[in-house]
This record gives C-alpha cells, sequence and structure tokens, in this order.
C-alpha cells in the first residue's frame, strides 16, 4: 500500500501559478541588477560531496544536512548553502581568472528543519558573491548590493543591520578561557541572553575585554552605537574593526541609506566562518531575515586557494512574501475553430502572442464547448477562426 | 500602527506575567476578566497580550507573529529554536532533576538504564554530556508513575518542591539546571521595533534589578 504517493516531504511543497511567477518576479529583479553589476551567473550540483561541508569553516551540523550514497557508496548530502560550492568551483576552476571573480546563483538549498516548526526544509536563494578582493571598497559594494536589492523589493519597509565580527574577535581573544567557555559566551551574545552572559563574565571580574563582552548583546542601534563600542574596548584590531565599519556607514549614509541601516555588534553568528564585516536584512512584518551576507575571508583557502571573499544570500520566498502580487496571468483570448480550419487558427495564435497577448488554444471539437470553458474559465474574448476571423464574447453567447 | 504582541504562558506565568505588568503601571484588566478570549488589548497601549501554551508560545515568537513572549526556561531547553532570550523574570522558578526512587544507586552496575520524562530533548543532553547511553522513554502525563509501574529506572522532570516525588517514594539524585521563566524576543521585531520594545524591556530589567521580584 502506498502511503506517501499524494503528499509532499515535510517542509516542501509545490508552488502553484502565481506562487510561481512571484518567486520568479523576485529573483528575476534580483537577478537582473546582479548582472548590470557585472556579476555573472555560477549553476552547481544540488547534490554534493558531504566532505565539502565538513570543513573547518563550513561547520555544518550534520544532523542538519540530507544525507545519500552514490553509486560507488560515497557520502552525498543536498546542499545545505551555495556559497561553500562555490568556494569549492573558485578553487578548483577560478584562480587563473582576473581577480576579483563576481558571481550569482539561484537555486535551492535543503536544511533538515525542526519537526513541525513552521520553518522550510527547501529554500530558494539568490545570491552573489566578490572574489578575490579584501578591501574596504568591495565590502562597500557588497552591503550597497544588499540595500539596492532590500529597496527594490521591499521599499520603505527594509533595513540592513552591520556588524564587524573582529571587534567580537578581539574582545574573546582578550579573554584567558577555554574553547568551549568561549563558545557558551558566544551563544548567550547571539541570542542576547544578558542574565546567562553575566553569569559566564561574573568570574573574570574587571577585566576590560569581559565587562565590554557583556555589554555585546545591548550595542545596537544607530550612529551612537560607535561611540560606546570605542571606549569600550580598542585592543587586538578591536579599533580597526570599528573603524572599517564606521566607515561603510558613513558612506551609506551619504547615499541616503541612513536611516535604513542599524548597527549590532552582536550579531556573532557563525563566528568561526566571517573574519570581517557582516550583515542581514529585514522587512517589516517578515519575522526573520530575508537577507543575511559577510566577509569569509577563509573559506576558499580551506579549498586550497587562499582567496579572501564576501557575499549575500537573499531567502527569495520570504522576500516575496511583502512584494505586490503578481498581475493575473488569465489569457487574452480563446481561439476556437472547425476541424476543417486549425493551421489557420494556430497561424492566428502566432500572430496574436507575437502582438504581446496571452492566448489560449481551445482543444475542443465544438463551439459550445469552448464556449462553456472560456466562461468557467474567465476568458473575456473568444476569437472563431473558419474563413474569417470574428470575435464573441463568451458571457453573451 | 500594528500592536506589539506578547504571548504568555496560559496558567501561573500568565498570572505572575500580568502581576508584573500591573506592577510596572499597565492596565491588564482585560485580561483578568478574559472569559474565552485568547487576545487582549492593554488599555491605553499598543500592547496586545497571548495566551498559549508553553511550546506555542515559543513557536509564535520565532516565527514573529508574536514579538515578545513569556516562557519557563524548560520549554525553551526542550524545544531550543532561534529568538533573543533578554531577561530572567526570576518568578516560576523550579529545577530539572534526575529522580530514582529511594534507596536505589543509580549510576550502580552498568545496564542500560531506562529514563521516562515529558523533556526527552533535556534528558538526552544530560546523558549525553555523562557519555551515557540510556532509553529515553516519552511519557505525557504524569511521569512518577513510570519507575513506579516499573517501566524506567528514573525520571527526568521539572522539581518545584519534591513533595510530589516524596509521595510517590522518589528521591532527586541529581539536579541539572535550575530553571524560571523568560522573557523572549523574536529576531526581527528586537530590530526593526526597538523603540517601542526596548523601553518594555528596559522597564522590565529596572524592575527586577530593584530586588522587588517574586521569587
Amino acid at each position: 500500500m502506498k502511503r506517501y504517493d499524494k503528499v509532499t516531504p515535510d517542509g516542501t511543497r509545490d508552488l502553484l501559478f502565481d506562487e510561481c511567477v512571484s518567486r520568479a518576479q523576485v529573483a528575476g529583479r534580483l537577478t537582473s541588477m546582479f548582472r548590470s553589476r557585472g556579476y555573472r551567473e555560477v549553476i552547481t550540483p544540488s547534490m554534493e560531496f558531504y566532505d565539502l561541508f565538513c570543513s573547518a569553516a563550513a561547520h555544518f551540523p550534520q544532523e542538519t544536512m540530507y544525507k545519500m550514497t552514490d553509486s560507488r557508496g560515497r557520502l552525498m548530502v543536498m546542499r545545505p548553502d551555495c556559497t561553500i560550492p562555490i568556494a569549492r568551483l573558485t578553487a578548483a576552476r577560478l584562480t587563473g581568472m582576473p581577480m576579483p571573480v563576481r558571481l550569482y546563483y539561484s537555486g535551492n538549498v535543503y536544511r533538515v528543519s525542526y519537526d513541525m516548526r513552521g520553518k522550510p526544509s527547501e529554500l530558494f536563494q539568490t545570491g552573489v558573491e566578490l572574489i578575490g578582493s579584501s578591501s574596504l571598497r568591495s565590502d562597500l559594494e557588497m552591503v550597497e548590493l544588499a540595500a539596492a536589492g532590500l529597496s527594490d523589493i521591499g521599499g520603505e519597509r527594509f533595513r540592513i543591520e552591520l556588524c564587524h565580527i573582529g571587534y567580537f574577535k578581539a574582545l574573546i581573544g582578550n579573554l584567558e578561557a577555554g574553547p568551549e567557555e568561549k563558545e557558551a559566551i558566544r551563544q548567550c551574545i547571539e541570542q542576547k541572553n544578558y542574565a546567562a552572559l553575566g553569569d559566564l563574565l561574573e568570574p573574570f571580574g574587571k577585566n576590560p575585554a569581559a565587562a565590554a563582552l557583556k555589554y555585546l548583546p545591548r550595542l545596537f542601534g544607530g550612529e551612537e552605537v560607535f561611540e560606546k563600542a570605542y571606549s569600550l574596548f580598542s585592543d587586538g584590531g578591536a579599533t580597526e574593526s570599528l573603524d572599517s565599519l564606521k566607515t561603510v556607514y558613513e558612506h551609506l549614509q551619504s547615499l541616503d541609506l541612513g536611516d535604513r541601516v542599524l548597527i549590532d555588534l552582536g550579531l556573532v553568528n557563525q563566528a568561526e566562518y566571517y573574519t570581517g564585516l557582516i550583515f542581514r536584512g529585514y522587512f517589516d512584518g517578515v519575522g526573520e531575515p530575508v537577507l543575511s551576507g559577510g566577509r569569509y575571508d577563509n573559506l576558499i583557502s580551506d579549498f586550497g586557494a587562499p582567496l579572501p571573499a564576501t557575499g549575500f544570500a537573499f531567502n527569495v520566498d520570504a522576500a516575496a512574501s511583502v512584494s505586490a502580487p503578481p498581475e493575473s496571468d488569465l489569457p487574452d483570448v480563446l481561439v476556437f475553430s472547425d476541424s476543417r480550419h486549425l493551421a489557420q487558427a494556430i497561424s492566428h495564435i502566432r500572430s496574436l502572442t507575437r502582438d504581446g497577448l496571452t492566448v489560449e488554444n481551445s482543444v475542443f471539437d465544438q463551439l459550445d464547448a469552448a464556449v462553456d470553458y472560456a466562461r468557467k474559465r474567465g476568458i473575456r474574448r473568444l476569437h472563431l477562426v473558419d474563413d474569417r476571423i470574428q470575435e464573441l464574447d463568451p458571457e453573451t453567447l | 500602527m500594528k500592536p506589539i504582541r506578547i504571548a504568555l504562558t496560559k496558567g501561573r506565568l500568565e498570572e505572575k506575567s500580568v502581576a508584573l505588568f500591573e506592577q510596572l503601571g499597565y492596565d491588564c484588566t482585560a485580561v483578568r476578566e478574559k472569559g474565552r478570549r485568547l487576545i487582549l488589548p492593554v488599555a491605553g497601549t499598543n500592547l496586545e497580550i497571548v495566551l498559549a501554551k508553553a511550546a506555542d508560545v515559543v513557536t509564535y515568537v520565532e516565527n514573529g507573529v508574536c514579538d515578545i513572549g513569556v516562557v519557563g526556561k524548560d520549554t525553551i531547553m526542550e524545544m531550543g529554536g532561534t529568538f533573543y532570550e533578554v531577561a530572567d523574570l526570576g518568578f516560576g522558578r523550579c529545577r530539572f532533576a534526575l529522580a530514582v526512587p529511594r534507596g536505589v544507586d543509580f549510576y550502580e552496575g552498568y545496564h542500560t538504564r531506562c529514563i521516562a520524562s515529558k523533556y526527552v530533548n533535556v534528558a538526552r543532553a544530560f546523558f549525553e554530556k555523562k557519555n551515557m547511553d540510556v532509553n529515553i522513554v516519552k511519557i505525557e502525563g504524569s511521569v512518577e508513575l513510570a519507575p513506579i509501574l516499573g517501566l524506567s529506572d528514573a525520571i527526568v522532570d521539572i522539581v518545584e518542591t519534591g513533595a510530589t516525588l516524596k509521595e510517590n517514594g522518589l528521591v532527586v539524585a541529581e539536579t541539572i539546571m535550575e530553571v524560571s521563566a523568560r522573557l523572549i524576543v523574536n529576531i526581527a521585531s528586537l530590530k526593526l521595533r526597538k523603540q517601542e520594545i526596548e523601553p518594555f524591556i528596559t522597564q522590565i530589567e529596572r524592575y527586577l534589578a530593584g530586588g522587588k521580584q517574586d521569587a
């Protein structure tokens, strides 16, 4: 007995009609923007070897990946991310190209989601990677492109938040603690768990790095954050990190993005993976980030090519949830002919579609059936093709 | 203006939260006279209170349909998830404990233990840390029954006073962790509605720091 032959797997879904149009519209607007800035498309396989995602910098917990084996028993995964395959591709095939390389992609990623928690396990992402430059100019390009994409889709309702992971790394590097303890501290900062963070940092007393870490989850907001952050800690690259973050922030101000940009120095997710400026995008009314990205200078060297890189990915369906619903996809005309004029009917359809109309061919033998179908489907014009062409209104027939 | 939705865990945490909000000067009459309604306004503010089961508070906040939630750390530990946990409210205090029949040395011998719990993830994580392989059985109701009936060697459960354990011949073998009610916030909400949410959190923090918490 087949039990699962009429449903899709948990966390996946069928997209129908408008849903496809709306995804394609959002992805299309983003990709044409990326192309206009010199980014070039790459497509990597949906399946990759498991080894790819075990690299030190990648760090995907194994229980979050869908796995299978290939015909030779090798472990494969449905890719949980598009950036790591691009790092593989770059290291293997693009090192001879003039740098920087600008790439974009669109595709599904797969992540095992918590059971029944409303999160999809198949996500459609569109994103870019700018590889081979570690300059502040490339950071600015990335954030500005992200903001332009957010603005194009969400209009006034978007916000983008920036962080420089170097600040956190300077603080935590100054703390004499074991890796487990540091990870516990990082988690508390990520979750803005003020109470537990205070307990964890208690033993460090008046250590200035500990004091700054304790305050880190509160270091979010506007420009005022910088002053506080500078005064809290300056060693181990903290000042340099803040300087470059502030420079990017100021350039964004000059681009009139001031009130759209937030700072959160406590954005310490994936601290191992990111190495510099990181950012996330939000839309008012969407309960999760619709975009995330940042600088990851160590990832590609895991694959043997020491290339700095930065990039971001849009969660397209989350972004599409706020964009205007697509226009009606109702056909303009239904074309019917008797069996002696089939070729003429097709010629007529060709000429109408050349004029930009959406036209359906009636496959019914009888006019009555065609009229009935046009009414049910809501098509307003029926063209009857014999020796001449007659336009009829299905409603008044 | 879209209201700020606060999800409260129905029952005792709801009462304590309402008491706290009233101390802070919020008018919670609608919640006190709720009848069967599940979404209630806080008069004179842009706040709305939603009443839900503990696990659902986490789900609603995580998905952003509620901005703020009050839920026990026990539920957070069991469910995990992505949200900010901004304050320990201090009330609803109890602890996760491993409890065994009186007189039994849980760690004696080498047979694989069977553990009954409603909190299977908490139990699993606890024994993983000890590098112990155990069989975990999920029990929905009174977990104390499982060892009495001979299904399990021990239980992992929430313990408040220990009275229920005692009456059923069980004792705490080990405390796993202390728990209490937490204030959680949706990630996007905290960022997008900082001006509205942060003062609310600060107000609660100030009150708690004032030492007037009701333990």
